[in-house]
């Protein structure tokens, strides 16, 4: 099947949908707090800082999957990159991508404009930053933040890259909401995500303000 | 870190009600703002179309919430040839993987928009698991 055909083989789009859109690819966690391991939540059900400023500009909203829970399950410890980095994992998460890579794919190729929001701080889904511990193994009873954040992205964001990459499709723009970066911040963490949204807003020519 | 405060409770929500095709008259349902409000994590499906390695794994997912004392719930589009839950597909993905069809709540387009998120409130405020598996699972 060619790049086309598979493109094509959805549904047709409809007149409104050939319209450019905003698509805003989002981390599964940041609809669903439930995805996280124990007491890494800070919301019920979604973020609602991320869905309102994405909203509230115009973006759609495509879920991803979540990595960790479909491969270790909700009752998961904590963990760094380098424990997921495993040909196992990554062999999910590119499971994973693929499932999830013919919808983007079919964004990028109409015209949308695709951003991604991450979660930064993630083991996974970490975009500028993962967490890092090379000596974490074993029981886990390791002393309160014992790990560092390092300047990387997460191994499901880099499986999800490659795959796009695979597919010929250009790098998508992508910040990460930072709720695993240690002490969540929630203001901080919501400027940081308005400015990269207005900043875009801006590039385009856009008025970056909110309606 | 924080306090668990994660809701144990989750819908199922097309894409459709997640991404409202644009209204020519009133503003439609905000079903997210409601789902939020009532403490619901989403699982988002996708639009229609051929997407069946992705339902196997939104699948294994619901499956891993089923069984560990998450309340799921779905939420459909009366009256549309499909209701955007592809449960077609979805119903005996989630069979094969042991998991009771979750209770499904049908949004009205063709009703008053805010009665309807009334009725979905209700719906989402009603329902959660027996008590003793709460307790059984539950931090």
């Amino acid at each position: 099947m060619t790049t086309s055909e598979h493109i094509d083989a959805g549904k047709e789009r409809s007149t409104e949908q050939n319209v450019p859109r905003k698509v805003a690819l989002i981390a599964n966690c940041l609809l669903n707090q439930n995805a996280k391991v124990c007491q890494g939540a800070h919301y019920a059900g979604p973020v609602s800082p991320v869905v309102d400023a994405l909203r509230s500009r115009g973006y759609q909203l495509l879920q991803l999957p979540c990595p960790e829970l479909a491969f270790a399950g909700v009752r998961r410890w904590w963990a760094v990159y380098e424990q997921y980095d495993t040909p196992a994992y990554r062999a999910h998460c590119r499971r994973l991508a693929q499932a999830i890579a013919p919808l983007i794919e079919r964004h990028i190729r109409g015209g949308d404009e695709v951003i991604l929001i991450g979660l930064d701080g993630s083991p996974s889904t970490g975009v500028r930053f993962t967490s890092s511990q090379p000596d974490w193994g074993g029981r886990p009873n390791r002393p309160e933040d014992d790990w560092q954040i390092v300047p990387r992205p997460g191994i499901w964001i880099e499986e999800l890259e490659a795959e796009l990459a695979r597919r010929g499709l250009p790098r998508v723009p992508a910040t990460g909401w930072a709720l695993d970066m240690g002490r969540f911040d929630e203001t901080g963490a919501r400027r940081d995500l308005e400015e990269f949204l207005d900043a875009r807003a801006r590039a385009a020519g856009a008025d970056p303000a909110p309606p | 870190m924080s306090a668990d405060a994660r809701g144990w409770r989750i819908a199922l929500v097309p894409d459709t009600l997640i991404n409202q095709p644009k209204a020519t008259g009133e503003a439609p349902p905000d079903v997210l703002r409601v789902l939020e409000l009532s403490g619901y994590g989403v699982l988002q499906l996708p639009p229609p179309g051929q997407h069946s390695l992705l339902l196997a794994v939104i699948a294994d997912q619901v499956a891993e919430y089923a069984h560990h004392g998450y309340a799921v719930v779905a939420i459909g589009v009366h009256g549309q040839s499909v209701d955007g839950l592809h449960w077609r597909r979805l119903a005996p993905l989630l069979r094969h993987r042991g998991v009771a069809l979750p209770p499904r709540h049908l949004i009205r387009r063709d009703l008053d928009a805010a009665a309807e998120m009334q009725r979905l409130a209700t719906f989402l405020t009603g329902y959660d698991l027996p008590m003793e598996e709460q307790h059984h699972w539950r931090v």
